[in-house]
């Protein structure tokens, strides 16, 4: 069954490449120009780079092992064709397409797979997941020129899906012999990729400029000849430079969604990107024994008091979506969408009523007093604004909510340690749109989590071995069927915990100027165009 | 001789009545909100209802009301830090331009610091360590305003300690505390005041650079400076959000200048000796 | 003389130890870079992992001792965001705020000594009202605000102006106007009050009596007067003009300083702030120098002990 929907996937890439090869006869002309509100920093090296600036500037110099589904979201086929779980589930088997080549006319193999992999775990790199390679990956074979294979440290049924471009940045290939050669400097300066755009030039604080590989490419043959994406750090004025036709393209937040279609500019809301939540602290320690919180009655209660409609359709100006579970996308795997998706609208429902019951069951009908942290992460300042409205539906239902903001760096350090501060309390949190939910439950829920909501090693009740037995078992099992109910277990562990609550899910939203690009699609869950940009038509040509 | 400026005290204690009695002059709830009700024009415009009557902002919160607790928050913060801030530079000027040597020297190193250290960026190092709040917010803005004072203060002392009446005393006998409070002081305080009211205008605006860089007031508590920070994106599409705290910053700022502008012809020695 | 300057250079450098010393504590308080690096589902190992791989393990102490030795050397460290040395950061962004900075204070110069002695002389009549309204708008509008309104106005509306980012002289007629306005009102006010009181003064008197022309009595001996509390507020408005170049940065995506500074805060990119403190403390202090040098100069009463 795992291996029937590979073999679909690489057909689906043969398709695509055919397709890009009909379209490879037109011409390249133009300069596109992007503005976006952050440039990260701005290093060409992956290695050196964060998840989501990655996305928006590295990936149309690099391809990534594991792609995208173009139109769903989530795992589809990138460098690699097809790869396959070794019967004894002790390495993966990676199969590259053939042909493909670098910017300087070097071909692409296995050799660059094996290298940049071993690149990416070292001590050089600081990829967030390099320590978590490290600890996973055996050893790299390469097989043949174009067969890699990695061998695990015990079963990793979700280790492709991390060097996928859907959420990570680990898969990205680099040119073994050019940085060799040429050494690291010259690549950080002069990078050398296979994706379709070639690096130009990158002035710091200010723009990084590509121009379009001539030949086709398997991700589709880029309609302009130049690239140009700038840092544009204030919103209002990314809008106006839309308005203008100075860029094409902006990254906007939902505040400006008013002010975008008041101007008659296109929006595009690229769907199931993150997901805004709010999550309880430390609720397994002693000391929280006699705080409401500890209720699970209060804390269903508190979530049924949020009009989540209203925050879409008001906070989010309609563009964002009912949530699913905890992290859940609709491109989820191993999940059953229509169940969760049902579970969502009924028991994410706005029922203040039925939230009174439940706080006068719980021996609470005056409410109480708590504390919420609120956040947001950079890129996201919206969620302050989901924030300050949840903090409102708390008061209606006579809760008396302490409300206090952190800047995201600050925030950060609260929940380090034994998390003191927050112990007791709510805060905001989010998640990025991800098909593989366990990786993010692991963080949250683990005990050897960062955020150890269920509990801490040394301090980890029944509650809480049974959820890390559970996820143990997801994280290890090679059978799709077992691994599909072990994942439905544990997302009803933590659905009914109510620790952790979906508020809505969010989406990317971007500011087009129609006259300077013609219509394109997102790939749903990838905020950054990275590896849209290529498929972008002219506007004088047809839609993609 | 000026007249009193009669429409500057006017609107400064507008400001001040509605900042006191905020709570009674409206009904509704300067942070609840009602979302469906969000973003409505005033009550002249196409839209807009006499329940709002400037309009609401993106909570669908009264903007008026938010207005009259605003004026509260950006009246104490002003106040807080123009005593502290002020008070202090005051002092320091005084002390250091008349003594001299050594201790003007130290002195006139610390401002430099001050100076060096742009205080913008300790606002912000402040609001990321102890996090938002007006207490951090004062505490920033005094040190934004300590240094300025003292230097020229201090610059107004050096040439008027050459001055006849200052050597007159000395001969007298008049203690250096004497000296400096009781001589040197009211030569100053036209200075001083010139620089308050100029620095009225600065606080609020200061106040609404670091909510635009996302270190002033914490949201939802309503402040001037925030409002218009916060409007800022809706310009074209909602710009009573941004325009109306603006324009009452501007009327403000004017009446404190004005009425500082008054007081000093009714402070300055040099003019009642004419 | 020439002592005096040497003295005053050996207290900057006491100075700049205290302000660098104080950025690197106060800075390690606020957070760590790696939290703002890693993603939200990154654990505890990871992030151990990360701090050791940036080498920001061991005791504060420990690597305040390595920073001094470093940069005693002339090394302020590598920027833990754009792995590169901080001072190749900070120098490569330099000339943007540089280049900003002279037409906005030409502009205010030109606009605030004009309009202040005119004030002075025709005081509480019409051109008075006027130029003290002049002032206090250009002091209660906060420069974001102001910047936004002319892009929506001249780019946008009109089409005039491009909205922002650097290029040829049209792309400096907005920021210059944002960052100017706020130093307008002040110069202005401060000229117009400091011009009244030399007015008032004995030896302008005297020089009436003396038979000097009108004329040469306000724009020789009192503008020159006048001048002097503007040449000590230059100082105070230097924290301003920071302020000013990092909302205005912002607001015209130009890529300098000031904008490179607030994101050093945000990220805790402590190598690059702490590097771009020194170097800001650097510079103005070297004004503050040049700013009492020049005082002496106007205003003969001053002598240095």
């Amino acid at each position: 069954m795992l291996r029937r929907s590979r073999l679909l996937g690489g057909v689906a890439a043969s398709v695509l490449a055919a397709f890009s090869v009909a379209h490879a006869a037109d011409h390249q002309e133009g300069t596109l120009v992007v503005a976006l509100e952050t440039l990260g920093g701005q290093t060409m090296d992956p290695i050196l780079e964060d998840r989501a600036p990655h996305a928006h500037y590295q990936a149309p110099i690099f391809d990534a092992l594991i792609g995208f589904n173009l139109e769903k979201g989530g795992l589809g086929p990138g460098v690699t064709e097809k790869w396959e779980l070794a019967e004894d589930g002790l390495s993966w088997f990676f199969h590259l397409q053939k042909g493909l080549k670098w910017h300087n006319g070097d071909p692409l193999t296995a050799h660059d797979v094996k290298f940049s992999l071993e690149r990416t775990m070292s001590e050089e790199s600081l990829s967030s997941r390099a320590a978590a390679l490290r600890r996973n990956v055996k050893s790299i074979e390469v097989v043949d020129d174009h067969t890699v294979r990695v061998y695990t440290k015990g079963v990793q049924v979700h280790f492709p899906a991390g060097l996928s471009r859907a959420v990570f940045q680990e898969g990205q290939l680099m040119p073994k012999n050019y940085i060799e050669s040429m050494g690291v400097e010259k690549f950080r300066s002069d990078p050398v990729g296979s994706g379709p755009w070639k690096f130009v030039e990158s002035v710091p604080g200010d723009y990084v400029e590509f121009e379009a590989v001539e030949g086709p490419h398997w991700r589709g043959t880029p309609n302009f000849k130049r690239l140009r994406i700038l840092l544009v750090p204030e919103e209002s004025t990314r809008v106006a430079m839309v308005r203008t036709g100075e860029a094409a393209i902006a990254s906007i937040s939902p505040e400006s969604i008013r002010e975008v279609e008041a101007a008659n500019l296109k929006l595009i809301s690229v769907p199931a990107t993150m997901q805004a939540i709010y999550q309880f602290w430390g609720m397994y320690k002693d000391s929280q024994k006699d705080s409401p919180l500890a209720d699970v009655r209060v804390r269903e209660a508190l979530s049924l008091a949020i009009d989540r409609q209203q925050i879409i359709d008001h906070v989010m100006y309609g563009q964002a979506r009912w949530p699913m579970p905890f992290a859940t996308f609709p491109y989820a795997v191993d999940t059953d969408i229509e169940k969760w998706q049902a579970w969502g609208r009924e028991a994410l429902r706005y029922d203040p009523e039925r939230a009174k019951e439940l706080l006068a069951e719980a021996g609470y009908p005056d409410g109480f007093d708590m504390k919420f942290a609120n956040t947001a992460l950079p890129g996201t300042p919206y969620m302050t604004q989901i924030g300050i409205a949840v903090a409102d539906f708390w008061q209606k239902i006579g809760v008396n909510v302490d409300i206090k903001h952190y800047e995201w760096g600050a925030f950060r350090l609260l929940y380090r340690g034994e998390q003191k501060s927050l112990t007791g309390a709510a805060s905001m949190f989010r998640t990025a749109g991800r098909p593989v939910a366990v990786a993010r439950y692991s963080g949250g829920f683990t005990s050897k989590g960062g955020h150890h909501l269920f509990g801490e090693e040394g301090n980890c009740n029944d509650f809480c071995q049974a959820y890390d037995k559970l996820h143990q078992e997801v994280v290890t099992a090679q059978d799709a069927e077992l691994r599909a109910q072990k994942t439905d277990e544990m997302l009803t562990m933590v659905a009914d915990s109510w620790i952790a609550v979906p508020i809505i899910e969010g989406m990317g939203y971007w500011a087009i100027n129609p006259e300077k690009v013609g219509a394109f699609k997102p790939i749903p869950g990838r905020h950054e165009f990275g590896d849209v940009f290529e498929r972008m038509p002219r506007p004088d040509q047809k839609p993609w | 001789m000026r007249h009193l400026p009669l429409a500057s005290f006017a609107i400064i204690g507008t400001m001040v009545f509605v900042a006191v009695f905020a709570p009674w002059l409206t009904p509704h709830s300067p942070i609840d909100q009602s979302l469906p009700d969000k973003l409505l024009p005033p009550f002249w415009e196409e839209g807009g209802s006499t329940e709002y009557l400037l309009g609401t902002d993106i909570f669908g919160r009264d903007l008026l009301t938010r207005l009259f607790y605003g004026a509260r928050v950006s009246l104490i913060v002003t106040a807080l830090a123009l005593t502290v801030g002020g008070g202090v530079g005051l002092v320091l000027g005084i002390v250091s331009g008349y003594v001299g040597g050594k201790l003007d020297a130290f002195l006139m190193r610390v401002v430099d610091a001050a100076f060096a250290f742009p205080t913008i960026l300790f606002a912000l190092l402040l609001a990321v360590t102890m996090g938002q709040g007006m207490d951090t917010l004062v505490i920033a803005l005094s040190l934004f305003l300590w240094a300025g004072f003292a230097r020229v203060i201090r610059g107004e002392v050096l040439a008027i300690k050459q001055r006849d009446f200052v050597a007159l005393a000395r001969v007298h006998g008049s203690s250096p505390a004497r000296i400096m409070f009781v001589h040197i002081l009211p030569n100053v305080l036209n200075t001083f005041m010139v620089l308050l009211t100029l620095n009225v205008g600065v606080i609020i605006v200061a106040e609404a650079s670091l909510s635009f860089l996302g270190a002033g007031v914490p949201p939802p508590t309503p402040s001037w400076g925030l409002m218009v920070a916060e409007g800022r994106g809706k310009i074209t599409s909602a710009w009573w959000l941004s325009l109306i705290p603006g324009i009452a910053i501007t009327l403000v700022v004017l009446s404190f200048n004005l009425f500082g502008d008054w007081l000093r012809d009714r402070l300055d020695p040099k003019l009642r000796q004419l | 003389m020439q002592r005096y300057i040497l003295q005053r250079l050996v207290q900057g450098m006491v100075l700049l130890v205290v302000v660098t010393s104080i950025v690197f504590f106060i800075g390690r308080m606020t957070g760590n870079p790696v939290d703002m690096m890693l993603p939200e589902d990154a654990t505890e190992e990871d992030r151990q992992d990360m701090i050791e791989r940036l080498e920001l393990d061991g005791s504060v102490m420990d690597q305040f001792g390595v920073f001094i030795v470093d940069a005693v050397q002339g090394d302020l460290g590598t920027s833990i965001r754009y792995r590169k040395p901080a001072t190749e950061i900070f120098f490569q962004r330099l000339p943007n705020t540089l280049a900003m900075i002279p037409p906005a204070m030409i502009l205010a110069i030109a606009m605030a000594v004009p309009l202040g002695v005119i004030s002075a002389l025709r005081r509480g009549g019409i051109i008075d009202r006027i130029s003290a309204t002049i002032a206090v708008l250009g002091i209660s509008t906060p420069n974001f605000w102001l910047g936004i309104v002319l892009i929506y106005l001249f780019s946008v509306t009109l089409g005039w102006l491009p909205s922002s980012r650097m290029g040829g002289p049209l792309n400096y007629i907005m920021p210059t106007i944002t960052l100017g306005t706020f130093l307008v009102a002040g110069f202005m006010r401060l000229i117009r009050s400091s011009m009244l009181e030399t007015l008032d003064s004995e030896f302008v008197k005297l020089a009436r009596i003396k038979g000097v022309s009108e004329t040469a009595v306000i724009w020789k001996h009192c503008l020159r007067n006048a001048l002097i509390p503007v040449l000590s507020l230059w100082g105070v408005f230097m924290g301003g003009l920071v302020t000013g170049a990092i909302v205005t940065e912002t607001v015209f995506a130009w890529p300098g300083i000031g904008r490179l500074t607030y994101e050093a805060v945000i990220f805790r990119d402590y190598p690059l702030l702490q590097a771009v403190i020194i170097m800001d403390a650097i510079f103005i202090l070297f004004i503050n120098l040049l700013v009492d040098i020049l005082y002496a100069y106007v205003d003969p009463r001053i002598r240095f002990e």
